[in-house]
């Protein structure tokens, strides 16, 4: 399959979690500005293992972007995206250590708390007030949870396209 | 292809898990039995209000893009209502111990309870 057709129905992939995610009343259970699923994580490793670094940047920028157009605002994209590229560079790294010293849990959480960090750094400076770093540790800590249930949908997803033989594995 | 943890899965969850410990506790406060709330609008403390000696209900409207009104009783505080779309700063709901917060991200308003006033060292670095 071309590979930008896969990007193009990847992106899209993507935002339709993210309006999932957005319906989803996260907020409501835990009052915590910026706590959710982070089901779209979902679709960016599966960019990353299996279409390079590259792909999954555009995939992630190229989200954040139409959300904010369709359903978001300007400065919930800047705080998307600041999680977003964080939580793509530190699973890059992890990714290094991939089946040797980690498997897609340890890599989704890992991403699920940068994307946190990247988020509560971008409040940050939007609130110009380092106060809300207190919502760090509920985040951080949210986001184990959230992280170990996406890398379990990551693994199903991998499995599934795995076996249509459709794309390849990056080795 | 079977979901087998590695080892490493479980040193990251172990050191997010202690990164979170570690800052809730760097962040509690001693309750020294003063409390202030400091009502911070654009990184500006708008206004401070002492807690533990108020003895009536005050309120502070804010205008901005979505404006709203904040409530403060003896010992706490809270957001009474907002125009912002997420509501998360008025279902956060009542806020009373040393360290806590209550924010509203659209407006970029957020009302913190510190233990001194914040003339002390307590002042939180503005990042302007």
């Amino acid at each position: 399959m071309k590979k930008i057709a896969l990007n193009g129905i990847l992106i899209s992939l993507a935002l339709v979690l993210s309006y999932i995610e957005s319906l989803f009343p996260t907020g409501l259970i835990i009052p915590v500005p910026g706590i959710k699923l982070g089901l779209a994580n979902i679709v960016t490793m599966f960019a990353l293992f299996y279409l390079g670094f590259n792909s999954a940047f555009t995939i992630s920028v190229l989200r954040c972007l139409l959300a904010a157009l369709l359903f978001g605002g300007f400065s919930s994209m800047l705080y998307s995206l600041s999680g977003a590229l964080l939580a793509l560079l530190v699973m890059q790294l992890l990714k290094l250590g991939y089946d040797r010293l980690f498997s897609l849990l340890g890599i989704s959480v890992g991403g699920a708390a940068a994307h946190n960090t990247g988020q509560i750094l971008m409040a940050s400076l939007m609130m110009r007030n380092t106060a809300i770093f207190a919502y760090l540790p509920v985040l951080l800590l949210a986001g184990i949870v959230m992280g170990l249930i996406t890398a379990i949908a990551a693994q199903y997803l991998f499995y599934l396209v795995d076996k249509t033989g459709v794309v390849k594995h990056l080795s | 292809m079977r979901l087998r943890p590695r080892p490493g899965d479980f040193f990251i969850i172990l050191i997010i898990a202690f990164a979170a410990v570690v800052l809730i506790f760097s962040m509690k406060q001693a309750d020294s039995g003063e409390k202030t709330a400091l009502i911070i609008h654009n990184g500006v403390v708008v206004k401070e209000i002492r807690l533990d000696t108020l003895n009536h209900t005050e309120t502070y409207e804010y205008g901005g893009e979505y404006p709203g009104v904040i409530e403060a009783e003896k010992g706490r505080i809270r957001f009474r209502e907002a125009s912002c779309p997420d509501q998360v700063c008025v279902r956060t709901g009542w806020i009373s111990e040393n360290g806590q917060i209550a924010v509203c991200l659209p407006e970029k308003i957020m009302i913190k309870i510190v233990g001194k006033e914040s003339s002390g060292e307590d002042t939180d670095i503005l990042l302007r």
